[in-house]
């Protein structure tokens, strides 16, 4: 008897299943008072990753799931979104017509977002970072944007010049690839600095991705991208201005205004100042712990937005001035060893961007993109008696063409593009010019069944007047095992160029000497990664957890080695293995109403061959542990945040064949950092105060012979912690709403 | 270090529990009020400005009816007070009309005679 039960309960249980309602429809669009249909457009249970697409007649056909919501969400690209509420239109024939979007651009918020989230419909792995959450570190700049998020790490470079990494999956903040609305930026020159250049408060997102990204935005992009979105002329507030100030001295201002100057054109003007004139030297070494800095930042842009033309250029000038070194040392005096040990940067930095978009009228879906981008950089720089000037001449083009074959499930990008660096630098008696031009061509396609499988499948063939043909090819896939479970794949290979000076300026502030052993080549690696993502609800709230694992593997890497003699540092080509492995899990949670916790902790195994022998590569922390927290009260009136940073242990450079008293153990300390943030909304301005560092932890003695720097052992470079400790901040935002 | 940041979470742990406790005790009334908002800046500029209004406890801005449901607390405002506020910003508030002034300074876009978009 309890058989034939069971075996009933077998057969039934399918349809208990089925008997969920099913729903058949079509999508259509009107054009000239005639229904077209739409191929390809995204229908989605609401709340559900259950869904479909049209298919060539526009028509769809849905099995819902009884406990979500019974409404369906209809998309297409460049069409306005609809949500269409099924117990007033029935099930049987659903007739959904859908509105061309006047512009592209146009993004409708629905509700409160976590401030760092990962985009769930992406294929590659995104994570997102948008204004709530820039402005929980109300301080600064790009350095600071990321002190939520799991996967970029922000270190210091050196004791002297405040400059400040990042570092994903483990490795330099070279191999991530930066982008300014997805055009390459911060490159070459930039690179020691670049983190002050991006006022925080400029910023309306950021897009962080690790692995190889899309072959259309080059072959640099080796470990991760990172794309930067700025405030848009036409969007949002109108007048916008943030004031800060911290205890240690440092004043800061921005403003940002936006006009509409009609129905096509808007523009706006982002500006940005800083100033730190106060010296602090709470170590005792003789040395400013914080470097002096004085920085202009300003950035006008336009938008033309016509039916089908689409425009944006603007400007950018950005002078900054540093200066660091021994407390007594006057820059206005002869830089030589009665004067004392200073270092002073000067950079001025001009850049101008040309966008241009074409939507094809009778072709849904497609369009031409033509991106343009100058770049002139100059930096006159000193460290000691080290003198360094150079400047960086960039030019930057990328056409592309997007469409569909067949329907818009398999959609590509192709194009062709140009990208130009010449570079001049000096380096006390040496001079080096290098003329980089590299040309290429790519084709991506992308298909995108937004039910189980999403794929981005790209190549890219460039030629570099330096190294040759490259060849590029990259892989993404995104499947769904089902709502509550994803799996995402990536395979890519990526180059870069190294600027070898640039790029290790603190080496500059060491008494050590550069010395090239060979001619440097391309560097290049292939990366892979898995992420699996899980989605468990909890009560009325959803609890992800994110797993990721990512191998990179370089052929060629160029190798900074200062372990072999104390008083020479050999730059030369990978010879042996060097690769970077990383494991990180990452769990977000909404135990209470508006109260988000965010936990997450990654293993970093970083080797590279330094000398002949595989090591550990130095500044490059063990594991990382990271705690999360931010509450808001009803209505957004309050909010507080809260995180601490777990540093795990690092190994330093070797400095055992240095005399005793400048010798550094083999590994760092672990340590945690501790910031928070209160923030008091009112209907027009906003009261933040903060504190990082509070446990006011320091790296002890970073420099090694501060009292002798012009002897043979002085270093700066040897920083793993933080060498000032609590800063405590004040400020105020005022905005005028659109 | 670890004494330092348990005091740091206690009492962010207080002032939450503090927040909560003052919102249970008063009496609590919601009102529906059909507006003049055509589109999502409306509803943003609607509900960031009404929030902001004494004894508010939420606000939301229907998409489709652009009836606005506020929920506030009787001993400190009244459906009335909601309505000139509502005015105040620019729009309709069921059979009270829209501050002249401040309709005016709206966008093309969010004012009465524009299209439903």
């Amino acid at each position: 008897m309890k058989k034939y039960v069971l075996i009933a309960c077998l057969f039934l249980w399918p349809f208990t299943q089925i008997y969920a309602q099913q729903v058949k429809g079509g999508v259509f669009e009107m054009i000239g008072g005639e229904s077209n249909p739409l191929i390809g457009a995204n229908v989605v249970q609401l709340k559900t990753l259950n869904g479909t697409t049209t298919d060539a007649e526009g028509h769809f056909n849905l099995n819902l799931e009884r406990k979500a919501p019974q409404k369906l969400v209809v998309s297409y690209v460049s069409y306005q979104t609809d949500t269409i509420n099924l117990n007033e239109t029935g099930y049987g024939h659903v007739h959904i017509t859908l509105n061309k979007l006047k512009d592209l651009d146009e993004v409708e918020v629905v509700s409160r977002k976590s401030g760092s989230h990962s985009l769930r419909t992406e294929t590659r792995g995104i994570t997102s970072i948008n204004e709530g959450e820039l402005q929980k570190a109300a301080c600064c700049n790009l350095s600071e944007s990321f002190e939520n998020s799991a996967s970029v790490d922000v270190s210091y470079a050196d004791a002297v010049t405040g400059a400040k990494q990042i570092q994903l999956l483990g490795l330099a903040g070279l191999y991530t690839q930066m982008l300014t609305e997805n055009i390459p930026n911060l490159r070459g020159l930039a690179v020691p600095y670049r983190l002050g250049y991006v006022p925080g408060t400029w910023m309306e997102s950021i897009q962080v991705s690790k692995g190889t990204s899309s072959v259309v935005n080059g072959y640099e992009a080796m470990a991760g991208q990172i794309n930067i979105e700025y405030k848009k002329p036409d969007e949002k507030d109108k007048f916008f201005l943030n004031l800060y100030g911290s205890q240690m001295g440092k004043v800061e201002g921005n403003l940002n205004i936006r006009f509409k100057l009609n129905e096509k054109w808007s523009t706006a003007i982002l500006a940005h100042a800083e100033y730190f004139g106060i010296k602090h030297d709470n170590n005792d070494d003789s040395f400013l712990d914080d470097p002096l800095i004085e920085q202009l930042n300003l950035f006008n842009r336009w938008k033309y937005k016509g039916d089908n033309l689409r425009m944006q250029f603007g400007i950018q000038y950005l002078k900054e001035n540093r200066k660091g070194g021994q407390m007594d040392f006057n820059p206005e005096e002869p830089h030589d060893a009665e004067n004392g040990y200073g270092v002073g940067v000067k950079t001025d930095r001009y850049l101008g961007f040309l966008k241009i978009g074409y939507i094809l009228r009778n072709r849904a879906n497609s369009s031409i993109g033509f991106q343009n981008q100058v770049v002139y950089h100059d930096v006159i720089s000193f460290y000691g008696l080290n003198n360094y000037n150079a400047n960086q001449f960039s030019y930057y083009g990328n056409l592309m063409f997007q469409s569909y074959i067949n329907d818009t499930r398999h959609q590509y990008t192709t194009g062709v593009s140009f990208a130009l660096d010449d570079y001049n630098q000096q380096l006390n008696d040496t001079t080096w010019i290098r003329n980089e031009h590299v040309s290429g061509a790519f084709f991506q396609y992308t298909y995108s069944n937004y039910k189980s499988l999403n794929l981005i499948a790209g190549v890219r063939l460039d030629y570099n007047n330096l190294f040759g043909w490259l060849f590029t090819p990259r892989l993404h896939a995104k499947y769904n095992i089902n709502e509550h479970n994803m799996l995402r794949l990536s395979l890519g290979r990526g180059f870069r160029t190294a600027n070898v000076i640039a790029e290790n300026t603190s080496i500059l502030a060491t008494s050590k000497q550069i010395v090239f052993t060979k001619e440097l080549n391309i560097e290049s690696s292939w990366n892979f990664g898995l992420t699996y993502t899980a989605y468990i609800d909890i009560g009325v709230k959803e609890l992800s957890i994110t797993t990721d694992f990512f191998h990179t593997r370089f052929n060629n890497q160029v190798i900074m080695d200062r372990e072999e003699n104390p008083f020479i540092v050999y730059i030369y080509n990978l010879d042996g293995k060097s690769y970077s492995n990383s494991i990180q899990v990452e769990a977000q949670y909404e135990p209470v109403n508006r109260f988000e916790l965010k936990l997450a902790f990654r293993y970093n195994d970083v080797k590279t061959t330094i000398g002949g022998e595989l090591k550990e590569k130095p500044f490059v922390s063990k594991y990382i542990g990271l705690l999360s927290a931010s509450y808001q009260t009803n209505l957004k009136k309050w909010q507080f945040d809260l995180n601490v940073q777990v540093n795990g242990d690092q190994r330093l450079p070797y400095t055992g064949f240095n005399p005793e008293p400048y010798q550094r153990p083999e590994r760092s300390p672990v340590y945690a950092i501790l910031n928070t943030q209160i923030t008091k909304y009112f209907k027009r301005w906003d009261v933040y105060i903060g504190g990082e560092n509070l446990t006011n932890y320091r790296q002890d003695h970073p420099i090694l012979q501060a009292n002798e720097p012009f002897g043979d052992y002085f270093d700066s470079s040897i920083v793993w912690g933080p060498i000032s400790g609590i800063k405590v901040y004040l400020g105020i935002r005022f905005t005028i709403r659109k | 270090m670890k004494l330092k940041l348990g005091i740091i979470i206690a009492i962010l742990c207080m002032a939450i529990m503090q927040v909560n406790a003052q919102e249970i005790k008063t009496t609590i009334d919601t009102v529906k009020i059909q507006t003049s908002a055509k589109c999502n800046d409306c509803k943003e500029r609607l509900e960031h400005n009404i929030s902001f209004e004494k004894g508010v406890k939420s606000v939301e801005l229907d998409n489709e009816t652009k009836i606005l449901t506020v929920v506030y607390k009787t001993a400190k405002t009244n459906e009335e007070k909601i309505k000139i506020a509502i005015t105040k910003v620019g729009y309709d508030a069921d059979e009270m009309p829209a501050d002249q002034k401040a309709h005016d300074r709206l966008p093309a876009c969010c004012q009465k005679d524009a299209d439903p978009h």
